[in-house]
């Protein structure tokens, strides 16, 4: 049925949504995570991409998590000689993590959860409105 | 000619009957009665509230995701809405037949 099947593609997207926002919360909570010794790298922020998926079951066209990927960003340095990771010229390495981009993935992240919970309402909605002829 | 009317209206509700009992033609797996309809939804219905019950469970034990529980628990939900309507319109329909003035 079209309508039950609009609920599970819906609810993939909330999932993948949600994937999307815990690597949103892993990058903000690391945005200071620097190396423990000279030399060492930082936290590097963290990537996912989404791709449709073919539910072999249902036939239908799920979305998935592509994958995990790694931001290739240059990092930024810090003038912070007291530090344990500083180098010889009092320079520290921090993560290639920009809050602000991270504040906007989040948003993007809820804002695309909230468009599938509404499909996946109103598809409720929209059978329980026809059952409702039957009574 | 009272009893040849009688006769064809006798053989018109035995011709009507056999259509009946040979339900819909479309379909060879199709159920062939209101009650093998019936007993087909009634197993899908209960097949559905088991998965979700299942779903809720692995929930517990943070095997499933709490979209995949919504969606399994929204679709029994809604498997038993029909399966209720349904049956609340053919009890109607029968307590119909039996107030009928024969």
């Amino acid at each position: 049925m079209d309508l039950t099947s609009a609920m599970t593609i819906a609810a993939a997207g909330m999932k993948v949504q949600s994937a999307r926002l815990r690597v949103t919360a892993e990058n903000l909570a690391n945005a200071e995570s620097t190396a423990l010794a000279p030399g060492g790298e930082p936290f590097r922020r963290k990537t996912i991409s989404f791709t449709e998926r073919r539910d072999r079951a249902s036939g239908l066209e799920l979305v998935d998590v592509a994958r995990y990927g790694l931001d290739r960003g240059e990092f930024e340095l810090r003038y912070q000689p007291g530090h344990p990771a500083a180098d010889a010229d009092g320079y520290v390495k921090f993560p290639n993590v920009n809050p602000l981009i991270e504040l906007t993935d989040m948003r993007e992240a809820q804002r695309s959860y909230e468009a599938n919970l509404n499909a996946l309402q109103l598809a409720r909605q929209m059978i329980g409105r026809t059952l409702d002829l039957l009574r | 000619m009272t009893v040849t009317s009688l006769s064809h209206a006798l053989s018109a509700y035995g011709a009507a009957l056999r259509r009946a009992q040979a339900g819909p033609p479309t379909g060879a797996e199709a159920p062939s009665s209101f009650a093998g309809l019936l007993r087909a939804e009634t197993e899908a219905t209960r097949a559905s509230l088991q998965a979700s019950e299942a779903k809720a469970v692995e929930a517990l034990t943070g095997k499933a995701s709490l979209q995949e529980v919504v969606e399994a628990v929204t679709e029994a939900e809604l498997s038993l809405q029909k399966m209720t309507a349904v049956r609340d319109r053919v009890i109607s329909a029968y307590q119909e037949i039996m107030r009928m003035p024969i």
